[in-house]
């Protein structure tokens, strides 16, 4: 698990409220939401906005299915290197 | 507006050229034909009774004047979990869902057209009812075609031929009206899918060369970010929000960024619209809406969007002021609204308590980011065997997953507090803000006292270990054990509360810990202290079998 895996784990734990549950349990190619972690639109929307204020970065409104770099961690980290490379 | 189509009236215009929906497009008379096939469909197969679960728009508008053109009653459940699948199973002939394309169900040659019965067409919607069961609301199509001529009437001009985009499903009045209905009357185009994130919205909304109106609800417009080309959408002719009272905060973003106030809705499934808004205004009833006190403190509504003479009560609490405008004070039931959800507290309480390891719960909302339900539940013996077995985790997940059954996962409590059993009150109830309050807490690090007493210069308190223990979570995940750190810990602060002691802190001498300590377990806890030598002596006694002692030495502060 990288640094950049452990923090966006520990962002959904902190932003989303979820007890019992440490970045361990949560794995990278874990589906985040509908089944998997049992997350819904609401905890996207929030953890889109936690992930653009804790890393700085732009959801690019422009772009088309942005939400699939939410899958899981793995696609998160991916997309969050790739948009503070253009920041 | 021109070209107003009154409700009944819709299934026979299909000569109409314009277009009904958009992603992808559907013209008005492709519509109404679907909407005849559909109908033939149906009675071909001798079908009473459908229940109805669709994400796209269009297919909703198809399958719902079909219906009714076929004389076939329409269910709406509020979603398709187990529990309503098993439920629509008994009593519906056919559930028209996701899982199957609704292609298949278009190739009867169409019906002719005709008007729709505006008295017999029925739409029954589902939502949470305060006694556990889904309450199930009967709407005919006048009430419908009523509230949508008012709403033509009030924002019509404003919203002149804008595309409907929405980021609410057509499964509620709400959307249903506003994303469905109300454009197909005004002969304003829609977006099929529901568009559930702002850079979605925004995608949807511009690049049409066409004006355009947002449908939304509080939990989007909360969180709009502020990633969206507000420049742009500043010309958007409307936005809609509905479902809950937008917060002030929510209210003064729309307003800046948009360079206008959102327009709030105010109604429910059962009342239908009541009122609207605009800013941080007190609320105005739609015209012809009456708001009276009940007398028990509860509020009546009649109107057009009900059946003649029906006063339907009212969830809320109302104030009214002097100008015919009226402020909302809060919820009457135990009912609460999850994100514009509604969720019926007893529903999911009576589902927990299903489960063998729960003797009482109750339940209540916890604020955080968002909100969400907690659980304070009272395990059962089989529970607390499985929670000093298998530790908090594994029984909390248990429990979520034996409640998903029952609810959506919005529903699924996510923070529990385990106890054995519910407080109550000096009148011997828990009422519901004490629930939250307790929900709202941080989990306990100290435990319960029981008893205290002393004898010559011995004190003996007997404590019993919390289930929920903060310290139980690191150590150990799956076998609860109270550390031998908070231990000594515990001594300490009980030692120094009841007796003078030696302010510093010397050490620990021939410490032993024999027995494990788990939650739930009463222990007596014996303390004296040895003036002459300066010791605090401990131990601490589960039933016959020492759990652990030790001495703890205390020293004079050097000056």
């Amino acid at each position: 698990m990288s640094l950049l895996h452990l923090e966006i784990k520990n962002l959904i734990i902190d932003a989303l409220g979820l007890e019992d549950i440490g970045p361990s349990d949560i794995g990278n190619e874990q589906t985040l939401f509908g089944e998997g972690l049992g997350l819904d639109s609401v905890d996207a929307l929030e953890l889109g906005l936690a992930i653009q204020k804790h890393f700085g970065i732009r959801i690019d409104a422009d772009a088309k299915d942005t939400r699939v770099h939410f899958t899981n961690v793995s696609t998160l980290a991916a997309y969050i290197s790739a948009r503070q490379a253009v920041a | 507006m021109s070209g107003f189509i009154a409700l009944r009236d819709i299934l026979l215009d299909g000569v109409d050229e314009r277009t009904a929906a958009v992603g992808p497009a559907l013209e008005r008379r492709e519509l109404v034909d679907d909407a005849l096939r559909f109908a033939a469909e149906l009675q071909a197969r001798h079908i009473q009774q459908i229940a109805l679960h669709l994400t796209d728009a269009a297919a909703v508008a198809i399958a719902l004047l079909g219906a009714w053109r076929a004389g076939v009653r329409v269910v709406m459940p509020a979603d398709l979990q187990d529990d309503s699948r098993t439920r629509l199973l008994h009593t519906v002939d056919a559930l028209i869902s996701d899982d199957q394309p609704l292609d298949t169900w278009l190739t009867q040659a169409p019906l002719t057209p005709a008007p729709l019965a505006p008295y017999d067409a029925c739409l029954v919607l589902s939502t949470s009812g305060s006694t556990g069961q889904p309450k199930l609301i009967e709407k005919r199509l006048y009430q419908l075609a009523n509230e949508i001529a008012a709403l033509e009437q009030q924002w019509g001009a404003a919203l002149g031929d804008a595309l409907i985009v929405a980021s609410v499903s057509a499964q509620h009045i709400y959307g249903l009206l506003f994303r469905v209905l109300w454009p197909l009357c005004a002969g304003r185009p829609f977006v099929r899918e529901v568009q559930p994130y702002p850079e979605y919205l925004q995608q949807a909304s511009l690049g049409h060369r066409q004006d355009f109106a947002w449908v939304t609800s509080p939990a989007l417009l909360k969180r709009l970010g502020d990633n969206l080309d507000w420049q742009a959408l500043r010309s958007v002719r409307k936005v809609f929000s509905s479902g809950g009272p937008l917060p002030a905060g929510a209210a003064n973003d729309v307003q800046r960024r948009f360079g206008q106030p959102a327009c709030e809705i105010y109604g429910s499934s059962e009342t239908g619209g009541i009122g609207w808004r605009e800013g941080t205004l007190p609320w105005t009833p739609f015209a012809g809406v009456s708001i009276e006190p009940s007398g028990d403190g509860g509020f009546l509504i009649k109107s057009a969007y009900l059946p003649a003479g029906h006063a339907e009560p009212c969830a809320d609490a109302v104030r009214h002021l002097t100008d015919g405008r009226f402020e909302l004070l809060g919820r009457l039931d135990r009912i609460v609204k999850l994100e514009e959800k509604r969720i019926s507290l007893p529903r999911l309480e009576q589902a927990l308590l299903q489960h063998p390891w729960v003797a009482d719960t109750r339940l209540g909302v916890v604020h955080t980011n968002r909100a969400f339900l907690g659980a304070l539940v009272a395990l059962s013996e089989q529970g607390l065997q499985a929670l000093r077995n298998g530790g908090r985790r594994a029984l909390t997940e248990a429990l979520r997953s034996h409640l998903s059954g029952h609810c959506e996962a919005l529903a699924l409590p996510r923070r529990w507090r385990l106890v054995g059993q519910l407080p109550s009150n000096s009148q011997g109830k828990l009422p519901q803000r004490d629930v939250d309050a307790l929900l709202a807490a941080e989990r306990t690090r100290q435990p319960e006292r029981l008893s205290l007493e002393q004898q010559d210069d011995e004190w003996k308190v007997t404590l019993a270990v919390p289930l929920d223990l903060a310290h139980f979570s690191g150590h150990f995940a799956t076998t609860p054990i109270l550390p031998g750190v908070v231990q000594v810990d515990w001594v300490m602060s009980l030692a120094r509360e009841l007796m003078p002691l030696p302010p510093r802190f010397g050490g620990l001498e021939v410490l032993k810990f024999q027995q494990l300590v788990r939650p739930g377990d009463h222990i007596l806890l014996t303390l004296r202290f040895d003036t002459e030598r300066s010791k605090l002596y401990f131990t601490f006694h589960n039933g016959e079998a020492t759990c652990a002692s030790g001495r703890i030495v205390l020293e004079q502060a050097h000056a």
